[in-house]
């Protein structure tokens, strides 16, 4: 990346700087290294990457078939597979090359106890940041039960803030009512930022042996069939985070430059990459450039002069308020 | 195996650190579409230019296909045969749900985004010198690419290529000149390309095929094993893909003869470079059951880890 477009993508979030404003998500690229194998692919494309969803002890995950096609998107049901805290900060993390980007845990729990058990493990490692996963729709216990539920939402955050001082972000659920009060519940008990939103709960059946595809029976959309859904929430919750200077990382279906803008003028400091790598692993850098143009296009000198930048229509603003 | 890996493969290896020599191992392409043949029961054999795919990939190993750029997910697919002089890839797919009709559906001359070669190849063991190979249906593919390398880089060994197709096979069958002891008289044709490279093939089905033998391939496979004395069946090791019934199937043969076998197994894939786990199957391992990815930790596994 050239200085110039450097400059003008550098983000600062929660007190870490960022190269890019794109951030790698959880459930997508393994513990960070697993896209290296692709050529062209490089980690410093982006701000950070989030790793895969740990829970304290080993989790198998579910059975097949774990992901779906499905119209603009796709269904996973991957369950939390993982080698638990422990070794992922023995063995794994000392693997990574820190100075290539930043790297964030993602922590998930069946109880309170085991989320803060996993942050305690993660904050006594070199990890940048932690991402409390309240939100993963596959699996029976925490996970979105947690995350829909606004009080179990913030007992969650609460507990692991008084463990760590690293950053924390929590992911928010798109399956819930008012994901707004959540958020504004998730700011009181300390998080430092949010993630919006995780996949929405869905559905495939194959109707000659009218089972789910899905080996869990159901799994969590996404892709570009949740983009103006994902877009929304980001809205709704931006109009929370604004006034606690609590930053975004928009997420939900962005494929293209043009995506990740949409999401930062929505309020997002950050966006989110995911299904988007399944359709072109080298998309990472295409959607800098797309960025970068449009910037220089509108004067603009950084990315984070965009965020929030939206103009709601006068009628919209008054539904809205 | 080092099939047709190139010299520049071995110098990349060796320059990287342990800490790295995963990275950089599957390209990105836009492989252009060099043929792309129909044959009966909606199967195709696209072969397109992709020179680092071709000059990477072993016996085994896949390539992710997008389809079409409108599709969330790719779809992995065999590799039949490749030319790394030539820098072609050879595929042999049907057309059977969404992604595979779009792909059915794209011209000569059209670039397709192709991610390979992805995953453990097959890895014959030296000292056998009686590989059993069978394919059935698209399975078929991969078994084609063992032969091949087998015929360029072990000619010393004997193989024989087992195929089932309950449609058409995607190939005129021809009359064997190759002799193979113990497989029903009726099973008399075989693959052409096969019998170029004098590899022994035989052809089974449940359709009234005529050269057919009529039944599963993995009971023609038992007749080929059951004529075989204790000592030759020692130097058997059989490699499989196909529907998982034929690889259950074969696994049990392989077992019942105490026979080592390797299969190449599938499963619906969105990353296909280890980053999901999406496409896993449960493998037995020393440590205790695990979730291993087709895409990367396979899609050849042992066949005890898989179905015992």
């Amino acid at each position: 990346m050239s200085d110039d477009v450097s400059d003008l993508l550098a983000v600062e979030f929660c007190g870490m700087r960022l190269a890019t404003p794109l951030v790698l998500l959880s459930g997508c690229v393994g513990f960070g290294e697993e896209y290296t194998r692709v050529d062209g692919f490089s980690n410093r494309d982006v701000g950070a990457v989030c790793l895969k969803g740990t829970t304290l002890a080993p989790r198998l995950g579910n059975p097949p078939h774990r992901v779906y096609e499905t119209p603009l998107g796709m269904l996973n049901a991957i369950g939390l597979q993982n080698p638990g805290a422990r070794h992922v900060v023995d063995e794994i993390l000392p693997k990574l090359d820190f100075a290539e980007t930043r790297f964030i845990a993602n922590v998930s729990g069946s109880t309170v106890e085991e989320y803060e058990e996993v942050t305690r493990i993660f904050d006594d490692s070199p990890i940048d940041a932690i991402e409390i996963n309240i939100s993963c729709p596959n699996v029976k216990e925490g996970g979105v039960a947690f995350g829909n539920d606004p009080d179990m939402s913030a007992r969650v955050v609460a507990a692991c803030r008084k463990i760590t001082d690293k950053p924390l972000i929590t992911k928010l659920s798109p399956n819930q009512t008012d994901i707004a009060e959540n958020a504004r519940r998730c700011i009181e008990a300390g998080t430092d930022a949010f993630a919006v939103i995780n996949t929405l709960m869905g559905m495939a059946v194959d109707i000659e042996s009218r089972t789910p595809f899905i080996g869990n029976n159901q799994g969590g959309l996404s892709g570009p069939a949740i983009k103006p859904i994902a877009l929304l929430k980001v809205h709704q919750v931006y109009q929370v985070c604004r006034t606690h200077d609590i930053p975004i990382i928009g997420q939900g279906g962005i494929l293209t430059a043009h995506d990740a803008l949409e999401f930062i003028i929505a309020g997002a400091s950050t966006v989110g990459i995911g299904t988007a790598l399944f359709y072109d692993p080298l998309v990472c850098p295409k959607i800098n450039a797309g960025i970068a143009d449009y910037l220089r296009r509108h004067r603009l000198a950084n990315v984070q002069q965009l965020v929030g930048s939206l103009v709601l229509h006068e009628a919209t603003k008054k539904v809205c308020v | 195996m080092r099939g047709s890996s190139a010299p520049t493969e071995t110098v990349v290896i060796a320059v990287k650190t342990a800490k790295t020599t995963h990275r950089n191992t599957i390209f990105v392409e836009a492989a252009r579409v060099l043929a792309h043949d129909a044959y009966a029961g909606d199967q195709y054999i696209l072969r397109v230019h992709a020179p680092r795919c071709a000059q990477h990939a072993t016996p085994g190993s896949f390539a992710h296909l997008q389809c079409d750029p409108q599709l969330p997910m790719r779809r992995p697919l065999s590799i039949m045969r490749t030319s790394g002089s030539d820098g072609w890839v050879e595929f042999l797919y049907r057309a059977v749900g969404t992604g595979t009709r779009l792909l059915a559906q794209r011209k000569v001359g059209d670039d397709i985004s192709l991610l390979g070669p992805i995953g453990r190849h097959f890895e014959p063991d030296q000292t056998r010198s009686r590989p059993l190979l069978i394919g059935g249906g698209v399975g078929i593919p991969p078994m084609v690419f063992l032969a091949e390398w087998l015929h360029r880089h072990q000619p010393h060994k004997q193989p024989l290529v087992l195929m089932g197709s309950e449609t058409p096979f995607p190939f005129t069958p021809q009359r064997s000149a190759i002799d193979v002891g113990g497989v029903p008289a009726e099973a008399s044709t075989a693959m052409p390309l096969l019998e170029q490279w004098r590899i022994a093939s035989r052809l089974a089905s449940q359709q009234k095929f005529a050269g057919c033998y009529q039944g599963y391939v993995t009971q023609l496979a038992a007749h080929w094993l059951d004529a075989l004395t204790p000592p030759q069946r020692k130097d058997v090791e059989i490699f499989a893909c196909g529907p998982h019934p034929m690889l259950a199937a074969t696994a049990k043969l392989a077992q019942r003869y105490g026979i080592a076998c390797q299969v190449s197994l599938e499963e619906f894939m969105a990353c296909a470079v280890g980053g999901c786990a999406g496409c896993v199957v449960p493998v037995n391992t020393p440590a205790g059951p695990a979730m291993k990815r087709v895409c990367v930790d396979g899609p050849v596994f042992d066949a005890t880890s898989v179905f015992f």
